[in-house]
């Protein structure tokens, strides 16, 4: 495998995450990396996006929601026995 | 000694209740009432979230007892969960108008293919949390997660926010691991590259 510029990199950064890629390609972008800031910059940004939209998006199910809940499946589920 | 109770597994559960145990259906829905319900708001909007939870469990009620254990009960219902929210999504008037362009937020790179932005520029959206405020923040992920186009936006979502295994939200979904890693890496690329311009840096 030759080297691999920054913009290849990016490509093929969730199967190297996910460690689907070829022993071949995964060596030579970890070897890339090892060695460019702005890529271990990326690397850095792009692993802590889910992390950063998950807690900005969490939501808490309220006793109103929950109860409203519980009413229509019993409406709904009793109605579908009979 | 006191031995602890062991809980039932959502598969036993779920065989009760398709002979008519209600109580077991209850305790499903309990179990997993708070995650449907925050999958829903981040698959559609805290406005439809409560619609799409009640359709979602009346239809595992429904279908249970064609549930063949060939996935995790989990796997299940999330994919009867994230049909909802699409169902819902493409009912509603509320659709955002906009979806986010990948081209857009993707990195920018010189002639040799190098990153044109410096390591300070590319790492800022790692900070977004500790640079903004936190209801900005939330405001701002909300829409555009709500903005992603649908097949990323599920990929995404169940992935990463519910933090389903890849193979598993292929299982939920019906496509191959590879897609859904090509759609994830879509939407992060995307996200990222938003974070970054949220706190004033396109990198």
């Amino acid at each position: 495998m030759t080297d691999i510029a920054c913009a290849s990199g990016v490509e093929l950064l969730m199967d190297f995450l996910e460690d689907v890629l070829p022993a071949d390609v995964k060596a030579a972008l970890e070897k890339h990396v090892s060695g460019c800031g702005r890529c271990a910059a990326f690397v850095a940004s792009y692993q802590a996006t889910p992390r950063i939209v998950r807690n900005a998006t969490d939501v808490t199910l309220t006793a109103d929601i929950e109860r409203s809940l519980q009413a229509f499946l019993r409406a709904r589920t009793n109605a579908f026995k009979t | 000694m006191v031995v602890p109770a062991v809980e039932p597994s959502d598969e036993t559960l779920a065989a009760r209740a398709a002979v008519g145990d209600d109580s077991a259906f209850e305790t499903i829905v309990q179990r997993y009432q708070a995650r449907v319900f925050r999958l829903a708001c981040r698959l559609t909007s805290d406005t439809d979230a409560p619609d799409v939870l009640q359709d979602t469990f009346l239809q595992v009620y429904r279908h249970l007892g064609s549930f063949r254990g060939d996935s995790q009960f989990s796997t299940w219902l999330y994919r009867i969960a994230t049909n909802a929210a699409l169902m819902h999504r493409r009912a509603s008037n509320r659709r955002p108008s906009e979806s986010l362009a990948l081209e857009d937020y993707l990195p920018e790179f010189d002639a040799d293919g190098v990153h044109k932005a410096t390591p300070a520029e590319l790492q800022i959206a790692s900070r977004a949390d500790e640079l903004l405020d936190r209801q900005f923040l939330a405001g701002k992920a909300r829409d555009v997660v709500a903005r992603l186009p649908d097949l990323y936006r599920e990929a995404f979502v169940l992935r990463d926010l519910e933090d389903m295994s890849t193979a598993r939200v292929a299982q939920a979904l019906g496509i191959e691991p590879a897609a859904v890693r090509q759609r994830v890496h879509r939407a992060r690329l995307m996200l990222r590259g938003y974070l970054s311009e949220l706190v004033g840096v396109k990198s």
